[in-house]
């Protein structure tokens, strides 16, 4: 019998509940789209950030004071500390090895041009492959942790074509002072050894780098005689802001209660990773850049408080828009509730009734609501980011709650208002 | 007649009208919210990036020198609400003698280091007093000083080919020699040779810029010549010496000229200087391998206050940047600029990302929630088919209903809409404030824009249902379809 009644009144009402269903389905496309944003845009804008390059840098825990700061002979090195080469991969088999989207090694040198003159020559990785023991690959090295920089003539080092270890790349300002281009064969001499090698491509830093040449890690290695060490390693992480329990446990790991260091431990802070970098690399110094780890911690903090207060407006928006109309509809069937009150029904029958017809159209609106707000986040992340947003398992039970909650307090309180007053006067035509 | 009309309906469905005022409030709070934040979302999120630090360089032309005042001439050249801040930077090497280690030293400007990086950390304070340094942790961990710890600094200079060196200066048998401006801008040159107690034993003087009948005649003014001999500098025109009558300038322009040959001398003598440690710096940057002290604690150790280069923190969008750059190496004399690619390349593609962001979801939103005013002023007006049916069966125009109808959705939208605007901006505070910490900047374009925007949508939502319901026979409607 209800659901002969419930029938009736969908398909002869069909325009109005149609209405109805459509107001629903917008605020509920409305609060999915924009939950689903929230959600998944940290991640997103977190590898945006990447782009500026290494926020933990790693080094041998007795280095010397650097050579960068005044010109200390490579005599020096007979005392200075390395990391070892091998142990890099170790790098992805931390807590958070996930969240270690980049990384390269580096060993530098001062090398003597053909003209008499000297310059820097780093060694590094271009776009190193690694196969990890977990079964992902990954291309690490300076061509994503340089992301700034132009290749003006010729190309990047590329070390999977073989003749990386005959190649350098030179500095725009280097290479316009020495009157190279890419190309040509140039002899470098090092402490151990000299080479002829060829300008693969010259680059434009926009800073200090831009006198110096770059070149892979086992030309510096060999010309050095300094087989599978490494002065230092910049690592590109995705992290989590840092809070109080974050710059706690930077000072200090050992001071905190066993609760917060789990907790600390295995979020993604980057004091967190460095420590774990630690772990696995010996001798090692992880240490956080923090002009890099500070921006982009301000950063994603606002822009997700940004997020967060459209979203909530939003929300509150359609919850107002989805009880305003139901309650509207309500009002609108006084007549047909007077009617039913009048040939004796009860009140809570009544109530039952109507509340049930809402809710089912209340459920039609949020299934299409849902698929459409899906839609809309789709097409904010492919469009900005150029990546899906990932649906969160989160956002169908909270919007469905949400609609089922606006829904019930729309039309509850308008219900109990047309019940109490006299059928007499609703069939009347007064209200 | 058409206004009373108008209101006396609304007034007397008040609960009609108050469902339609709020929904259309809901979406003009929605459209002039969203449309504030975005429009100021590139200016308080470009702002937050300055986080990063510098993002322009300022350096010496070929052959030019960077000083304050050359950096103050190019730094005017750029608006003051996009400067952030502007530290000038000179390195030099000095050295702590106690432990034979030689270090860079940096002298800036400590008021604006804060803002061009303010990732530096600091344990202590940053220098506020002279003769206070601020050390980079790997130094300090390298010679064991702490906050309070003093260093002594030397600075061994390296005199400049042709300059008179430090060996050479107020020593027995030097030659100083030096020049100043005279009477009408002519430039008097002087030179002095020291005898064994670095007095002077004869000096010799050029002023043929001067007036002939008066400063010109100086190098034959053998009494004003001879007060020289046998003095010590630096002398005081006046005490030590008397002017020649008639030719003070001139006679001025000289004792300068010497006594500046004996300050450039003085200038090229290896001072030491005893500070106390400020603070520490950790930044894990190359930043920690340096020694900062004041730029006036340097200029007192070394004589010049000639500047290495200057970094800046310039908040503006990528263009007004390029510009900017383009601009100040055009327009002065002694400085070019240049971007640091690293922090202004970044900043240009991920900002142009958020901004995307916030320019869809407040498309998607305000579409969404334009719907929604829309569906709803549908279902208000279209429940009223009973009143427009007895209207026309009463000799009402459609036309005239029509008009009616659209007047009240009108007022309505005018209402909401003014009720929207100003709900909107003050959510765009509220956000700008709790996530930018600073006001949002009110687009005074935006009120009218809100309160049209809602009286159209209010407007053409009416109008479908109004020419459905006018459509029909008035007899069906009556009956009770």
């Amino acid at each position: 019998m209800l659901f002969r009644m419930i029938r009736g009144v969908l398909f002869h009402q069909k325009g109005k509940m149609l209405l109805i269903a459509l107001t629903i389905a917008l605020g509920a496309s409305l609060a999915t789209g924009m939950l689903n944003v929230v959600l998944g845009v940290e991640e997103k804008v977190n590898k945006e950030l990447k782009n500026y390059g290494a926020n933990i840098v790693v080094k041998p825990k007795d280095s010397s004071l650097l050579s960068e700061i005044y010109e200390v002979g490579e005599g020096a090195e007979l005392n200075a500390a390395y990391l070892r080469e091998d142990e890099l991969g170790r790098l992805k088999t931390i807590f958070w090895a996930f969240n270690i989207v980049d990384f390269t090694p580096f060993l530098d040198t001062r090398v003597t041009l053909p003209d008499g003159s000297q310059a820097k020559m780093t060694g590094a990785w271009f776009n190193h492959h690694l196969d990890l023991p977990t079964g992902e690959s990954l291309d690490a090295g300076v061509v994503g942790m340089r992301s700034w920089w132009d290749v003006t003539e010729g190309r990047w080092l590329d070390e999977k074509d073989g003749n990386a270890e005959g190649e350098i790349m030179v500095g725009a300002l280097l290479a316009q002072k020495m009157g190279w281009h890419a190309g040509d064969t140039v002899r470098i001499a090092a402490s151990q050894g000299e080479k002829d090698v060829v300008i693969a491509g010259i680059y434009d830093a926009g800073g200090d780098e831009d006198e110096q040449i770059f070149a892979t890690l086992d030309l510096v290695q060999a010309l050095t005689d300094r087989e599978n060490k490494v002065a230092s390693i910049e690592v590109s992480a995705l992290t989590t802001p840092d809070n109080e329990l974050a710059r706690r446990a930077a000072r200090n790991p050992a001071a905190l209660s066993s609760r917060d260091y789990e907790t600390w431990y295995c979020t993604a802070y980057v004091s967190a990773i460095c420590y774990q970098i630690q772990e696995v690399m010996t001798g090692a110094v992880a240490s956080a850049v923090r002009k890099v780890a500070e921006g982009e911690g301000a950063i994603l903090d606002k822009t997700k408080l940004l997020m967060i207060l459209i979203t909530a407006l939003s929300l509150i928006g359609s919850a107002l828009g989805i009880s305003n109309l139901v309650t509207a509809s309500v009002m609108e069937r006084s007549k047909e509730i007077g009617l039913l009150k009048a040939i004796g029904a009860r009140d809570h029958s009544i109530t039952g009734v109507v509340m049930t017809e809402i809710l089912m159209t209340a459920l039609v609106g949020f299934g299409a609501g849902y698929l459409l707000g899906f839609g809309f986040a789709q097409l904010i992340g492919r469009s900005v980011f150029g990546s899906a947003i990932e649906m969160d398992p989160r956002v169908a039970p909270i919007v469905a709650g949400l609609i089922a909650l606006v829904t019930i307090a729309g039309s509850l309180p308008a219900i109990r208002m047309v019940l109490r007053l006299r059928p007499a006067e609703v069939l009347h035509g007064g209200q | 007649m058409f206004l009373r009309m108008i209101t006396s309906s609304l007034l007397r469905r008040q609960s009609r009208m108050l469902i339609a005022l709020l929904s259309i409030g809901i979406g003009a709070t929605i459209l002039a919210g969203l449309v504030t934040i975005y429009v100021d979302v590139p200016r308080q999120m470009g702002a937050q990036f300055r986080s990063y630090g510098a993002n322009m360089l300022l350096l010496p032309k070929e052959g030019a020198v960077l000083n304050p005042e050359s950096l103050n001439e190019a730094l005017n050249l750029i608006p003051s609400d996009a400067l952030v801040g502007a530290a000038p930077y000179r390195y030099v090497r000095l050295d702590m003698t106690t432990r034979q280690q030689s270090f860079t030293a940096a002298g800036t400007d400590f008021s604006q280091i804060t803002k061009t990086s303010p990732y530096f950390s600091v344990e202590g304070a940053y220098p506020s007093e002279t003769r206070q340094v601020l050390v980079g942790k790997e130094i300090a961990e390298t010679i064991g000083v702490k906050v309070g710890s003093t260093m002594e600094l030397t600075w061994q200079p390296t005199a400049a080919a042709g300059e008179t060196g430090p060996e050479e200066s107020r020593t027995p048998g030097a030659t100083l020699s030096g020049s100043a401006e005279g009477f009408g801008g002519g430039v008097v040159y002087v030179t002095a040779r020291l005898d064994q107690e670095a007095k002077i034993e004869s000096l010799s003087v050029d002023t043929s810029t001067q007036t002939p009948e008066f400063g010109g005649r100086i190098p034959e003014e053998e009494n004003f010549l001879r007060q020289f001999i046998g003095k010590s500098l630096p002398l005081t025109l006046g005490m030590d010496v008397d002017a020649v009558t008639g030719a003070t300038v001139t006679s001025a322009a000289v004792v300068e000229a010497l006594n500046r040959a004996t300050a450039a001398a003085e200038s090229l003598q290896p001072k030491t200087v005893i500070f106390t440690v400020a603070g520490i710096l950790t930044t894990g940057g190359e930043e920690e391998g340096y020694v900062f002290l004041s730029l006036e604690d340097l200029e007192a150790m070394t004589g010049s206050d000639q500047l290495d280069i200057a970094e800046l923190s310039v908040s503006t969008g990528a263009e007004q940047l390029e510009s900017l750059v383009s601009g100040i190496t055009e327009n002065s004399p002694a400085v070019r600029a240049r971007l640091v690619k690293r922090v202004a390349r970044s900043e240009a593609s991920v900002l142009e990302k958020l901004t995307a962001l916030v320019f869809l979801v407040t498309l998607v939103v305000l579409l969404l929630t334009m719907i929604c005013v829309s569906t709803t002023m549908m279902a208000v007006v279209s429940e009223r088919r009973r009143e427009i049916g007895l209207r026309k069966a009463l000799g009402a125009s459609d036309g005239s209903i029509r008009a009616e109808f659209l007047g009240e959705g009108l007022f309505l939208g005018l209402l909401g809409g003014v009720m929207g605007a100003v709900l909107g901006f003050v959510f765009a505070q509220v956000v700008s404030v709790n996530v930018f910490g600073s006001s949002i900047t009110f687009q005074p374009l935006l009120l009218p824009a809100a309160i049209l925007v809602s009286m159209a949508i209010a407007a053409a939502s009416c109008l479908l249902p109004i020419k459905r319901a006018v459509a029909i026979d008035p007899a069906i409607v009556l009956k009770g379809e």
